[in-house]
């Protein structure tokens, strides 16, 4: 399990980004008192940092550039702050990625899953069942025979194989499709999943994606 | 200053003086004087006079006409206590000191409100931070009821928009230059601009195409997302209830320049309002129809693009379409203002 380290002053967004990432699987730890922040932030033991740039005391660009100096800890700013400047000066700090308040919960979930995988460095490959999926190549095989996936297919599958076993929602994969530059609507989300489900057959697993009324897919 | 205009401001000293004239002369016939002894008095008199006038005419002049030339071609005339030489005469004296003071003044004055300016763009910026802790909380707390989920995120949306429409009108009046000029992606920007705006253009069954957008510009990102989010609210609000709403962006490169072209199949805009959708508070016959709108976010755009040096312009058909380009200069042609 994942742990997340959350440096955010405001209680109630700290409370509800806890409770979004506990529900998400992941461990959460949280900073209380910012009068050593820094020191706080550079004891954790966490796999992922969401830090806010506007703090009490050192701000959260501060905090980034000193923990650069020791630490590789993938870090993602959140912040409410919306000049151009604050961006470009916490990539340049070496943020791995950058959200502005009010965020999209389902993108700061994909975010982060980005980053952790990024910087997990994980094999290009991974099974589903006894179906090999290549996030690379975009294609799912099986024995010698393989499917080919659309851009759409595959971002489909990924988030339903993040999740596998839970309820995804059909906002959700729409989300992810949006933020991937993928416009598409209610309708093709349908004929999308349908495709995937008739390649996945192909590959001897027809019952793989489950419809839930009204609540979404889960990827058995 | 003229001749006659300085001959008419003279006017009762020279009467004084001839009525005094008059009356020496008038003394003197009555004692008797020899009439060459009373010519020489009156030529001395009037001599004397009127060397003194020519006198104060000249230096009076000087000072004056180089007052009134310099006024004409400052076009800052607040400037003109700066360009005054010492004119040499009391009343000269008087209002050139009046003029040091007056600008003394103003120039506090102008400084206070510049500062409250200041100020109050100052607390702007801290007031939408703020404003945007509890949006983000709610956002988040949303998601716990998933059948309201996407209708609560679209009003959050809503507010967000409208914060920020405020946050933006007060960088676009300000004169100060608080933006980043750097390539940007016209993909991520309009992308960023989609994903949040996704739930409302899906509530109204909108379809979104775009082609070419993998190119980059030269511009403020944060800026830029702005702009395109405004013409994204406006195609939202003014749709056409009669067709499947469609929007197109569509973004090619030329030589010197880049076109972003923004086109919804909405109401469109009538022809006699065309010109005007971009004058402060302008609503227009769409505006009357719709009591939702301020007049304010064309504007806000339009000053926006003026800032950054990107050209808009705005193309519509009533009932049909609205096309709004905007045209970014590649390098060596930037010019910000």
């Amino acid at each position: 399990m994942n742990k997340i380290l959350i440096i955010e002053d405001d209680r109630t967004l700290c409370a509800e980004l806890s409770n979004l990432l506990e529900k998400s699987g992941y461990a959460v730890e949280c900073i209380r008192d910012f009068s050593n922040a820094y020191m706080q932030m550079e004891a954790s033991d966490a796999d992922l940092i969401l830090l806010d740039i506007s703090l009490p005391g050192e701000n959260g660009e501060a905090l980034l550039q000193k923990y650069r100096k020791v630490k590789e800890t993938p870090v993602i700013m959140l912040t409410s702050r919306t000049e151009d400047m604050d961006q470009v000066l916490s990539m340049s700090y070496g943020a791995d990625d950058y959200i502005t308040k009010p965020y999209n919960p389902t993108i700061l979930l994909l975010r982060i899953s980005a980053v952790l995988k990024r910087t997990a460095k994980t094999v290009q490959t991974e099974m589903y069942r006894d179906i090999r999926v290549s996030f690379l190549k975009g294609s799912l095989a099986r024995g010698g025979q393989e499917q080919i996936l659309t851009k759409n297919e595959m971002i489909i599958f990924q988030v339903l194989f993040d999740r596998q076993g839970e309820i995804v929602s059909r906002d959700d994969l729409m989300t992810a499709l949006w933020d991937n530059e993928e416009y598409i609507n209610d309708n093709a989300l349908s004929v999308n999943i349908s495709r995937l489900r008739g390649k996945l057959a192909e590959l001897g697993a027809p019952d793989a994606i489950e419809t839930r009324k009204k609540q979404g897919y889960v990827l058995k | 200053m003229t001749v006659s205009g300085f001959i008419k401001d003279r006017v009762p000293g020279l009467v004084i003086r001839a009525v005094a004239l008059a009356v020496i002369i008038i003394f003197l016939a009555a004692f008797a004087v020899p009439f060459q002894a009373i010519l020489a008095v009156t030529i001395v008199f009037v001599m004397a006079a009127t060397a003194f006038e020519l006198w104060e005419y000249y230096r009076k002049k000087k000072f004056y006409n180089r007052l009134v030339k310099a006024l004409e071609e400052l076009d800052k005339k607040y400037l003109i206590s700066e360009m005054l030489e010492a004119p040499g005469f009391l009343e000269g004296d008087i209002l050139v000191d009046t003029l040091v003071e007056c600008d003394k003044s103003m120039a506090e004055n102008v400084a206070a409100y510049r500062r409250q300016n200041k100020e109050f763009r100052e607390y702007i910026e801290l007031w939408v931070h703020e404003a945007k802790l509890p949006l983000a909380s709610m956002r988040l707390m949303c998601r716990r009821s998933p059948e309201i989920e996407n209708k609560m995120a679209v009003q959050l949306g809503r507010i967000d928009d409208y914060i920020e429409n405020v946050l933006y009108y007060a960088r676009s009046e300000n004169a100060e230059r608080d933006y980043v000029i750097k390539e940007t992606s016209l993909k991520k920007t309009f992308g960023n601009v989609a994903v949040k705006n996704r739930e409302a253009l899906q509530m109204i069954d909108a379809r979104l195409e775009t082609s070419g957008l993998e190119i980059n510009v030269l511009t403020d990102g944060k800026w830029l997302e702005f702009i395109l989010g405004q013409l994204m609210a406006n195609s939202v609000k003014y749709r056409s209830e009669e067709r499947p709403v469609v929007i197109n962006v569509y973004a090619e490169e030329s030589g010197t320049a880049a076109t972003l072209r923004f086109r919804d199949n909405g109401i469109g805009i009538p022809a006699a309002d065309l010109p005007n959708v971009f004058e402060k508070s302008f609503t227009g016959a769409n505006g009357r129809k719709d009591s939702k709108s301020t007049g304010m976010g064309l504007y806000i755009v339009k000053n926006l693009c003026d800032r950054l040096g990107h050209g808009i312009s705005i193309e519509s058909e009533e009932g049909v379409y609205t096309e709004v380009t905007l045209t970014f200069n590649k390098n060596d042609f930037y010019t910000p203002r």
